[in-house]
């Protein structure tokens, strides 16, 4: 690959470097303008004027995950719209309803997981 | 030049990202840093020219594997400390397992040659981009392959359904169908009192 | 282009009806609730049949742009994995109903795991290997830890899928280099590619044992064979007899056309490998068994020594080899069948018994039980007149036509250590004190099974063509002239 090919990313680069230097300074600032005047007690954890006792991670229903894990494999689905819709006048008929029937077979799925209540917050 | 340097900085950050993940204290900070790694990752196939393959593992991994990584990392109940404690002990066989795999990549790169056939895999074709290139034969030729994944898709639902849905008992929800078809007559009853005799 | 997409999709009839009915039932599982589940089992029991009724009449070819093939090899082995499937999922809807477990999910994962080991069969490309693979554990996974209040079954739901996601990882990091070595994932161009000169490069021979190491964790071949007990025992138990039955067959006819269609010209490479495992998961199986006290473990360590008999013949690279490994595992899922529906009326006052302690005095408690069981170990052991016997017979004939000696004198010391423990399951059966009896309401269902694996394994010695015959043209495909 040549040089050149990089040179189209060049907006993506400057785009980076001005996220990260914003992103940078906001913190630099905050830390080189501010006043700061550390102290044990102002840097340990509070809660409600005691100790800390535990960690502050607790069970969290298990459903939490379940819409996470859903999204997943719904986003992998989208994932395979994308060369599809870019191709979508090549490939014809036949491409179209190739998606039509993986689309479908999702669709039972998204009914099922409807049906069984996946999808409801109780 | 400019090839060189990206590739250089994209795979050092890729390599010392996924050692601080395996070493990082803190699991978030691991978390954090895998996504790092897919984000050099991404930058490495877009190198390679396979802009597709970058793009996938941003939205997928980075949108939403490493999303769920966080999640369940951040509200899981489990001390990693105490998870941490004993994993020294499986540091020699660990290392064994490691040095083997990598003698073994070693020997595959050192003797590696392509066949003459490898020309065939190369896209000749420039003008297309390699998402229209995936998307002629993905649909059409790979057919087959294609429905595949849309079961394997959809047991992966199924899986994660039974093993995780719960249905908790006692749960008042609405059910508009119900309240609204519900008929006074239905659910009271009026009784006649007489004085001093009770229902 | 689109010709050639849709090409030949006749031959994958069985297949596409299968997927389809699993959907089918998915809906209607879920409209109708967990009551449903005995009666999608059945349903699921016929949808098999038919499947098999399709499979009859397929033609043979290559389909779907070559990704899939369909030839007499495939065939035999898919009749192999209906019939298992069959059994296993009516072995289910009896064993579901006596330990309460209402999941409907049940029978649609099987009918996708069937659908997954049966395009394992037909793969004629790397993809499609995959892509099989994947359907079928994923299912299998979630089937192991179906039994969601069972911690047991959850423990063994996460072994199976950790350990099963590196073994895809391992066959997965094996295509890709061999992809990268040829340039093409279609078995006929690979293995077109590899006739010549090419067939030492260093990076194909790598691909090909991770390829080789990634299957044998799925038939649970030594050294890859450490979650076979695990999952076995902490699975419900007509869960383990699916496990049992039908994926190892789909894996080890997987492993079969991929070393002699792919790498036919590596065979020297691959026979050594083989060789190691199946040795290595004789010994493992003879020995590891001794000391099991649950009968589910012990049929752990049964199916990896079974799993190295089959390997002999595939290490014996020839057409015979092939021949006498189809007739082996077919035996093999007969006995299994028998064994397990034994195994699950194993029952004390409504709870499973799984020790085998628990088998003692049966003779004199129900003896048609126990004399089944005895046909069945001595069976397994490999004690003649039983079909066992032919089947390790073929498999050391095939070694020792290759002239690999050795490989069939370990073979048959490891059958000896092997038959001490099913020797040992019938011993305590006849000769120990009796315990308590077993509950009597067996199913009809599972009666018949039962029976009918028994009386198989018996009258194999008066009909062994029916067997021999579909082995024969199955592995004549396979080489062909």
């Amino acid at each position: 690959m040549s040089d050149s090919f990089l040179i189209e990313y060049l907006p993506i680069l400057i785009f980076f470097v001005i996220a990260g230097g914003a992103a940078i300074a906001a913190v630099a600032m905050s830390y080189m303008v501010g006043q700061q005047n550390p102290d044990p007690e102002k840097n340990s954890q509070y809660e409600c004027g005691f100790e800390a006792f535990a960690e502050s991670r607790s069970k969290f229903d298990v459903k939490f995950y379940l819409v996470a894990i859903l999204f997943i494999i719904f986003d992998l689905e989208i994932a395979f719209l994308f060369p599809w819709a870019i191709v979508l006048g090549d490939i014809g008929m036949f491409g179209f309803w190739s998606m039509v029937l993986f689309l479908g077979i999702l669709t039972v799925g998204f009914v099922y997981e409807w049906k069984k209540g996946a999808l409801d917050w109780e | 030049m400019l090839y060189g340097i990206a590739f250089y900085l994209f795979a050092m950050v890729l390599v010392g990202s996924a050692i601080a993940v395996i070493t990082a204290k803190n699991p978030v900070h691991s978390v954090l840093f895998l996504i790092l790694a897919f984000f050099n990752a991404a930058g490495l196939m877009v190198l390679l020219g396979a802009e597709f393959i970058a793009m996938l593992l941003v939205i997928v991994y980075v949108g939403a594997v490493a999303v769920l990584f966080l999640f369940v990392v951040m509200m899981m109940d489990v001390s990693f400390a105490d998870l941490r404690s004993g994993a020294m002990k499986y540091v020699p066989i660990g290392v064994v397992v490691g040095g083997v795999l990598l003698f073994e990549l070693v020997i595959i790169y050192s003797g590696w040659k392509f066949s003459d056939a490898m020309e065939l895999a190369n896209p000749n074709d420039i003008s297309l981009t390699n998402t229209e290139a995936l998307g002629h034969i993905l649909y059409t030729k790979y057919f087959f392959i294609f429905q595949m994944s849309g079961l394997v898709l959809l047991v992966a639902m199924i899986g994660a359904i039974v093993l995780t849905l719960r249905k908790r008992s006692g749960v008042k929800r609405q059910k508009i169908y119900e309240q609204v078809n519900r008929k006074a007559s239905d659910v009271i009853e009026i009784h006649k009192v007489t004085p001093g005799t009770g229902v | 282009m689109i010709d050639l997409a849709l090409d030949g999709y006749m031959s994958a009839l069985p297949e596409i009806f299968l997927a389809l009915s699993g959907l089918v039932f998915l809906i209607a599982g879920v409209f109708r609730g967990n009551s449903g589940t005995t009666f999608l089992c059945y349903s699921a029991a016929f949808a098999f049949v038919f499947s098999l009724i399709l499979l009859a009449g397929v033609n043979t070819g290559e389909a779907f742009s070559d990704l899939f093939i369909m030839d007499d090899f495939a065939r035999y082995i898919k009749v192999i994995i209906l019939l298992g499937a069959i059994a296993s999922v009516v072995y289910a809807a009896s064993f579901l109903k006596d330990e309460q477990i209402f999941r409907f999910e049940y029978p649609v994962l099987m009918i996708f795991a069937v659908v997954g080991m049966m395009v394992m069969v037909s793969a004629n490309d790397l993809l499609t290997v995959y892509l099989g693979l994947e359907l079928s554990s994923l299912s299998l996974y979630v089937l192991a830890a179906i039994h969601r209040e069972s911690i047991k079954s959850s423990e063994a739901g996460l072994k199976y899928f950790v350990l099963g996601a590196i073994s895809s990882g391992f066959i997965l990091f094996g295509c890709s280099l061999i992809y990268g070595f040829a340039g093409a994932t279609n078995f006929d161009d690979i293995s077109v590619l590899l006739s010549g000169d090419n067939s030492l490069n260093i990076g194909v021979i790598f691909g090909m044992v991770f390829i080789l190491s990634g299957l044998a964790f799925k038939i649970s071949a030594v050294p890859f064979h450490m979650w076979t007990p695990d999952v076995y025992e902490g699975a419900p138990t007509s869960v383990t007899a699916f496990f049992a039955i039908v994926p190892k067959i789909a894996a080890i006819a997987l492993i079969i056309r991929i070393l002699f269609e792919v790498f036919p010209s590596m065979s020297e490479q691959w026979q050594q490998v083989v060789v190691f495992i199946s040795v290595a998961s004789m010994a493992i199986g003879a020995f590891g068994a001794i000391a099991q006290k649950n009968i589910k473990r012990l049929m752990a360590y049964s199916s990896i020594g079974n799993m190295g008999y089959a390997l002999i013949g595939v290490a014996a690279a020839t057409q015979n080899g092939v021949y006498s490994v189809l007739v082996y595992v077919t035996i093999y899922m007969v006995m299994t069948v028998g064994v397990f529906g034994i195994i699950m009326c194993m029952r004390k006052r409504g709870y499973a018994a799984e020790s085998i302690s628990d088998l003692s005095g049966l003779s004199k408690n129900s003896p048609v039980m126990a004399y089944g069981m005895a046909i069945l170990m001595f069976s397994l052991s490999g004690i003649p007149p039983m079909a066992g016997f032919f089947g390790k017979f073929m498999i050391f004939e095939a070694a020792v036509n290759a002239e690999m000696y050795i490989l069939a004198v370990i073979g048959v010391l490891l059958s000896v250590v092997a038959a001490y423990y099913y020797l040992r399951v019938i011993k305590i059966m006849f000769f120990d004190e009796a315990e308590d009896r077993f509950d009597c309401d067996i199913a009809f269902s599972r009666r018949a099974m039962i029976a009918i694996s028994v009386i198989l394994i018996v009258a194999f010695i008066f009909y062994p063509n029916i067997v021999f015959d579909g082995a024969m043209s199955a592995s004549l495909a396979l080489f062909p002239k």
